[in-house]
């Protein structure tokens, strides 16, 4: 997770307000490399993904002014990327979306037999996920993959705790009725 | 499944879907920060110290005032014409600080508070001139509160130098400005 106390990500803030340029810089080395992995977990290619990402920090870097605290840092610049994101995929429909390619499961000292099922598994739920529709994707990719908690990824969406239990809700359902059809 | 079960799946795949970028991805963004990433709404240039002059008329009426006061001064309270000038110069300044007028008092402090910006201002362009990586918060802050830190910058020893609003310096640490920035933001969103 995150390894800035808030007192840092305050400091952070405060400069990047004021236009400074070498906190501009930091802010790209705390979050360039989650900004990439959230795009590339919502189904853009490796090339499009670092596009959406430059351009969210382009965003970000531009309406800096309108950011509260440190606190909502992570939030804010999930919500920039969010919206980069839905824009590309409103002007490229019928655009498919790509998974990322390969998985590093770690061995956890399982059998061979173990570790071929559980890989199966993860297998499953990673397609699960990428036939999510695009809002059910956003909330399962912002909650349990980008580690946002529920009120931070409610903002980063735009909506209201409330609704984005119930797409979670949802999504879970969808994913478990995926997996059960293909292990039938 | 159960959901348990699904949501310790999801965080996993979280941790074996993990995709490096390329090595050089980082600096290709950082190319891209602009020169200028928020532009000042008052400016530093000649227009807009012309501008902030032009509304000041109250601060400048002082300053030519207190600079007749202190010509008088250094010519020993005299002029060519006699001390009458020098006399109606402190009379005049004695009035304009005005002591009881409440009016007159606020307008003394925004002058003051003005005359502070101005100052900061100057500074802050000679520091960069000099080739310092000021940042420079006096577009963004309360400059009434003079414990607000108006700019700062690293010095050799790895300490920063900070000026605040009320043009105090003070030599900090890393970490006892990241509290005093800490600080700035939280009375901001108060």
């Amino acid at each position: 997770m995150n390894r800035y106390s808030q007192q840092r990500r305050d400091s952070l803030v405060a400069r990047l307000k004021a236009g400074n340029r070498a906190a501009a810089a930091e802010l790209v080395d705390i979050y360039y490399e989650r900004i990439y992995l959230f795009m590339r977990r919502l189904g853009h290619s490796r090339q499009v993904s670092e596009d959406l990402t430059q351009e969210s920090f382009f965003q970000a870097w531009q309406h800096i002014g309108r950011l509260r605290s440190g606190k909502a840092l992570n939030s804010w610049l999930h919500q920039i990327a969010a919206n980069a994101s839905r824009l590309h995929w409103r002007r490229n429909k019928g655009r498919k979306a790509v998974s990322i390619d390969g998985m590093d499961v770690p061995d956890n000292g399982k059998a061979e037999f173990d570790k071929v099922g559980h890989l199966e598994q993860l297998e499953q739920l990673k397609n699960g996920v990428a036939n999510l529709p695009m809002k059910l994707k956003e909330t399962v990719v912002l909650h349990y993959m980008q580690h946002l908690t529920i009120a931070e990824a409610a903002e980063a969406i735009g909506v209201r705790e409330g609704t984005f239990k119930s797409r979670l809700s949802r999504a879970l359902r969808a994913l478990r009725r995926q997996i059960a059809a293909e292990d039938r | 499944m159960k959901e348990e079960k699904l949501e310790k799946l999801l965080n996993e795949l979280a941790d074996v879907t993990v995709e490096p970028s390329r090595p050089d991805f980082a600096d290709d963004i950082k190319q891209r920060i602009p020169h200028r990433l928020i532009p000042p709404r008052s400016g530093i240039d000649t227009v807009n110290i012309i501008i902030d002059l032009r509304v000041s008329k109250l601060a400048a009426a002082a300053a030519i005032i207190i600079t007749m006061v202190l010509w008088g001064s250094f010519l020993r309270g005299s002029d060519s014409i006699g001390d009458s000038l020098y006399k109606d110069g402190k009379k005049l300044v004695k009035d304009f600080l005005g002591a009881g007028n409440e009016e007159n008092k606020a307008l003394v402090a925004k002058s003051g508070y003005r005359h502070n910006m101005f100052l900061a201002k100057s500074r802050y362009q000679y520091l960069v001139q000099r080739g310092e990586d000021v940042t420079y918060y006096g577009d963004n802050i309360d400059p009434q509160d003079s414990n607000v830190v108006l700019m700062q910058w690293k010095l050799s020893d790895g300490n920063y130098k900070v000026i605040f609003a009320d043009l105090r310096e003070k030599t900090v640490s890393a970490e006892e400005l990241i509290e005093l920035q800490a600080r700035m933001l939280h009375e901001k969103t108060k």
